[in-house]
């Protein structure tokens, strides 16, 4: 074989590199997968020697925490199970270590306190048209890209503006309002839950409901403690994809759906909220199979909500979901056998209705938070008289 | 050399200027629609252009008298490199951010930095070797060719490109069809060159095969460049203010303008938050002035049976797809106005029952005019006595944080100043209901008294809308939060501190970082690069300025921008032409100059505090042109004090591009957002000072022949 120049062999692979450039330079232009975007998991982390060096009026030790060597502490109430060093601040950055014991810094001190109607949760089979003293504290122990409270979820406490409300008057504060319930919620309730525990304990004895809005990230045990004064819920499965949750999210899918199996196991009544991100949680597949789960592991009767994404924070470049792309899962989840499956930011929707799972009649004619139509009588279908699952009365 | 070639090396300089400021025009405006389009960005990407171009001017000198010996065949295949890596940057950049950013999430600071400089890295390397090393290949033949003539040529250059751009490509192509033609000139002058110095290599057809394509490889993968994971591309247009994009997904249509979704089909809540909150306040409205619309607003508005409705768009492409994907209904009644609102209600004579501004948030220069002391001023004599203005920012959920209380704080204290009732509505976006009647909370009842029926407000509003609610709202203002006004744009600082607090980082390191790089670099250079760096800030830094003082007095008026622009450019070719001209006195020229720089900075703040808009269009022309003029003249008196050889040539050149980085960033991002407009002329006036002492305490050392 006749041999070849380098400099040749460099114009020869020049010349066929260059007919190939009509066809496909650009091959990282091709359509992105967008779980194949940017970084595979945007989960928190400690921060190291962040922890104030004395505590305050608004600490307390922690419910559940395990001590190590060298005077570290592991928090054992989410499964992000932060391992602090003295002077450490955890991932959801309510906890410290102080001289090798975790203290809570949010403790009755919470950022936001309002009054909310609470279909606003979105909880739609419970108590209808009551009201709820509404309470968060800063922190979350997910990063979620498109938080609309990211101001507190992603703040220290000490770094906002604070009501001093102890348990004891957060009790008397409903009271006061005439809320029937308590919700924890607007950031993760899980960040404080040594504050939230001991105002459900109260609110029960003085019969006040507990309502946790919460991303379902929770260890076990704590919430089984918690489980015992807690009324309802509402919690939001992200989607049913763990690359998702680490991507969007940071967190896990697997100790969410855990979360609800001890809810359903608990009985307590809990409805579910799902996003629809387009791009991410849009997916039909995926929202087959997550109605699947939900089927085979809780059952057909806890209501499920497809809520509207809208660009926030800094999930700011994307569209916001297609109605029609929130009545599809609608259907689909109610062909799969979900009996009560509403869309949410929608106004004015049929879809934010409650109509009967066996004679299908309206029972529940939903005007934002107003109720024009209401046939339930005590918790069965005035027309059919089967029983609706929630708590109406 | 010879005559011929020497001719080749101009027209490629030449062609270099038109292509290097095309590609600088299309790649901030590609980084604006790939990342956060808010000044601190701006400030960014011009800045990391220009200090890399900085960078390569000096890795040019090093080069050549280190390893890679001048000639003018290698100078061929620079240029020819130079031409095709505009395509494959901007490639790169719309393709590589979602390797590394998460698909339709903002990035924050230091990512934008990094990506950014990267991405700039390749081709502003390049851009500032070739400028040198085009002289030193001219010093082959001619060791005594001036280094202002390149500047000169290379200024011929820009002037045409920027043009080039500004009043015709940009109304006319897409971004890869612009560095297409844009480059052709450059690939022409490069095969002048290789055939003036008998290059007749295979490579060298190769190469130029190679380079042409990949230009038309870029011009037809366009397309699939802006393709996005999610929803079908059914329209795509580069308008003169940037990238407007409209995407279907199911039956849902959304507008894009550079990468951010601006409006949507079925956004029904902020349809009828931002019609009905104002309009249940009138009595009988007739006419009405709405500046920006959206979605669903006109079906709204019509409820009111109008009279008329102006309805004032700046970009006229927008307006026209909003109706052509019937985003926008066409009413009886409405009229459509493609001008700067500000500069339509100045000339205007109209009165109007309600003025509804619809703008995004106050992180430009360009919009916070709409938010400041004097265009409240100007709305509220364009209504009627009982009229009413509305116009909102983003809200909150829960809780106020503190940037965004001082922000609502200092809006409410500017606004309060024109108008005896201002209410707060609180939400996803605070709505300022301001008016010289008491404003009514009831809005359902109003509306309902009115026989407007609403899908949002009348199921939602008393749930979200709690009298709690806006009571806390409203007891949070900051009463002594500064008022917003267009010389000192407080709400941008108070944007930026959110932008930064939102990706919980700081720009502390990176200003920090800056510092310490900036006064080695200081320590490293001489006397006169420092005049020339100083002088390249104070350019920049008045272009800066006189843009943003224009745009306040007169309006975005593109063609007059762009006009100033050009003429800061341009007023440098003649000054390099006399200073090359003028012999001996250097040092004094210097003095001289700078202190005519100091006087005419002095003379901008006057006419900014007794002028404002009564000085007319040409003053700004005039300043911008004066300034370059000077800024030119320097730089030829400077390198001959300093001997002219390679090394003082490319130091200069250095010296001039990091001065014009530093000036970019300092000016848009610092003075004037923390300043105000008068105390960053100031600020470049101490700079200026600065200068001034340091040559005239300077020991005379004169080099020049």
């Amino acid at each position: 074989m006749k041999k070849i120049s380098r400099r040749k062999f460099l114009y020869c692979s020049a010349a066929v590199f260059s007919t190939a450039i009509p066809f496909d330079p650009f091959w990282f232009l091709a359509e992105t997968n967008v779980e194949a975007s940017g970084p595979v998991d945007i989960s928190g982390k400690v921060f190291k020697g962040d922890a104030p060096a004395k505590l305050w009026k608004w600490s307390h030790e922690g419910f559940l925490y395990e001590k190590l060597k060298k005077n570290r502490v592991a928090c054992g109430i989410c499964p992000n199970r932060c391992v602090l060093a003295p002077g450490d601040l955890s991932v959801c950055r309510s906890k410290v270590n102080i001289d090798g014991i975790l203290y809570t810094m949010a403790y009755g001190n919470p950022c936001s306190v309002h009054v909310d109607p609470i279909e606003k949760k979105p909880l739609f089979h419970f108590k209808p048209e009551s009201r709820a003293l509404s309470i968060a504290t800063t922190g979350c122990n997910f990063r979620c890209l498109n938080c609309q409270n990211w101001e507190i979820s992603q703040a220290k406490p000490w770094q906002v503006r604070r009501y001093e409300l102890f348990p004891q008057d957060v009790v008397a504060k409903a009271q006061s309002v005439g809320a029937k319930s308590i919700a924890y919620t607007y950031s993760e309730p899980t960040t404080f839950f040594e504050y939230m525990i001991d105002i459900a304990r109260i609110a029960r004895e003085e019969g006040i409901y507990n309502l946790w809005i919460s991303n379902g990230y929770i260890n076990q045990k704590p919430l089984l403690e918690l489980c015992k004064v807690l009324d309802a819920a509402n919690v939001n499965l992200k989607s049913y994809s763990d690359a998702i949750y680490r991507k969007l999210n940071g967190g896990r899918l697997e100790p969410v759906l855990n979360t609800f199996k001890t809810l359903h196991e608990q009985r307590v009544h809990f409805e579910m909220t799902n996003l629809v991100v387009p791009g991410y949680v849009d997916d039909t597949d995926m929202a087959k199979r997550m109605c699947e789960w939900i089927l085979n592991n809780l059952g057909p009767d806890y209501p499920l909500h497809f809520l509207r994404f809208f660009p926030r924070y800094k999930l700011d470049r994307l569209s916001p979901t297609p109605i029609s792309t929130l009545i599809r899962f609608r259907e689909l989840a109610m062909n799969e056998g979900i009996r009560y499956v509403y869309v949410g930011n929608v106004p004015g929707h049929e879809g934010n209705n409650t109509y009967c799972h066996d004679c299908g009649k309206l029972l529940v004619e939903r005007k934002g938070y107003l109720i024009p139509v209401y046939n339930l009588v005590g918790n069965r279908c005035k027309f059919c008289k089967s029983v609706i699952p929630g708590v109406w009365v | 050399m010879k005559r011929k070639s020497e001719r080749a090396i101009t027209l490629v300089v030449i062609a270099t200027g038109i292509s290097s400021v095309v590609t600088q025009l299309l790649i901030i405006r590609e980084f604006l629609a790939q990342f956060q389009g808010n000044e601190f960005v701006i400030a960014l990407i011009l800045f990391n252009w220009l200090i890399i171009g900085g960078i390569g001017t000096l890795l040019a000198h090093l080069a050549v008298k280190g390893f890679w010996r001048a000639t003018a065949y290698r100078l061929g295949w620079l240029s020819l490199c130079l031409a095709c890596v505009p395509t494959l940057q901007i490639m790169a950049v719309r393709g590589l951010r979602d390797y590394f950013f998460i698909h339709g999430a903002s990035v924050g600071f230091y990512p934008t930095l990094t990506y950014t400089f990267i991405t700039i890295a390749p081709y502003g390397l390049l851009l500032g070797f070739v400028l040198p090393y085009s002289l030193f290949v001219l010093r082959l033949e001619k060791p005594d060719y001036p280094g202002a003539f390149i500047y000169m040529t290379d200024n011929i250059g820009d002037v045409a490109g920027g043009a080039l751009f500004s009043f015709i490509l940009v109304y006319f192509v897409t971004p890869l069809q612009a560095v297409f033609l844009s480059n052709l000139p450059l690939l022409a002058a490069t095969c002048f060159l290789f055939i003036s110095i008998k290059q007749y290599r295979v490579s060298v057809f190769i190469g130029t095969g190679l380079a042409i394509a990949i230009l038309l490889a870029g011009v037809f993968m366009e397309p699939a460049s802006l393709a996005t994971p999610k929803g079908e591309p059914i329209y795509y247009r580069e308008s003169r203010y940037g990238r407007i994009a409209v995407y279907k997904d199911m039956d849902q249509f959304t507008l894009f303008m550079d990468g951010t979704p601006v409006f949507s089909s079925h956004n029904l809540t902020m349809a009828e938050e931002t019609i009905h909150y104002p309009m249940s306040q009138s009595t009988d409205p007739r006419k009405i002035l709405i500046i920006s619309a959206q979605g669903g607003m006109m079906e709204e508005l019509q409820k009111y049976r109008l009279a008329r409705i102006d309805y004032v768009e700046l970009d006229p492409e927008v307006s026209s797809v909003l109706f052509e994907f019937d985003l926008i209904k066409d009413i009886p009644g409405l009229h459509v106005i493609n001008q700067d609102a500000r500069a339509y209600l100045t000339k205007s004579d109209e009165i109007y029952d309600a003025i509804i501004v619809n703008l995004p948030e106050p992180e430009t220069f360009q919009i916070n005019r709409f938010f400041t002391d004097r265009f409240f001023a100007l709305a509220k004599q364009h209504l009627t006595g009982s009229g009413i203005l509305s116009f909102s920012v983003q809200g909150f959920d829960s809780y106020l944080a503190e940037n965004q209380r001082q922000k609502i704080s200092s809006l409410y204290n500017t606004v309060s100043e024109h108008f005896d009732h201002v209410l707060l509505l609180p939400g996803q976006k605070v709505f300022f209901l301001c008016g010289n009647r008491p404003i009514r909370t009831d809005i359902p009842a109003r509306l309902l008294e009115k026989g407007i029926q609403t899908s949002y407000i009348s199921s939602f509003y008393y749930g979200n809308m709690t009298n709690e609610r806006i009571a806390g709202l409203n007891n949070l203002l900051d009463s002594g939060a500064p008022k917003n006004i267009d010389e000192s744009p407080q709400l941008m600082r108070l944007m930026f501190s959110q932008w930064f607090t939102k990706f919980s980082t700081s720009p502390n390191r990176f200003i920090v970082g800056l510092t310490i790089l900036l006064l080695i670099y200081m320590l490293c250079i001489k006397a006169e690069e420092f005049v020339l760096f100083s002088t390249g800030c104070m350019t920049m830094g008045s272009e800066i300025l006189v843009v943003f003082a224009f745009q306040i007095f007169f309006g975005y008026i593109y063609f007059q921008i762009g006009l100033i622009i050009t003429v800061f450019l341009i007023g440098l070719l003649p000054g390099a032409w006399f200073g090359e001209k003028l012999r001996g006195r250097g040092k004094q020229i210097l003095i001289i100059t700078d202190s005519l720089l100091i006087i005419l900075l002095g003379f901008f703040i006057l006419a900014m505090k007794y002028g404002g808009d009564r000085l007319p269009v040409v003053l700004f022309l005039l300043f911008g042109f004066v300034i370059s003029l000077i800024c030119g003249f320097q730089f030829p008196v400077a390198v001959r004090l300093r001997g002219a050889d390679n090394r003082v040539v490319t130091r200069a050149f250095s010296a001039d591009l990091i001065g014009a980085a530093f000036g970019a960033l300092f000016t848009s991002a610092a003075l004037i957002p923390y300043l105000g407009i008068v105390w960053a002329a100031a600020g470049l006036i101490g700079l200026k000072l600065t200068s001034l002492t340091i040559m005239a305490t300077r020991h005379e050392k004169n080099k020049q022949a």
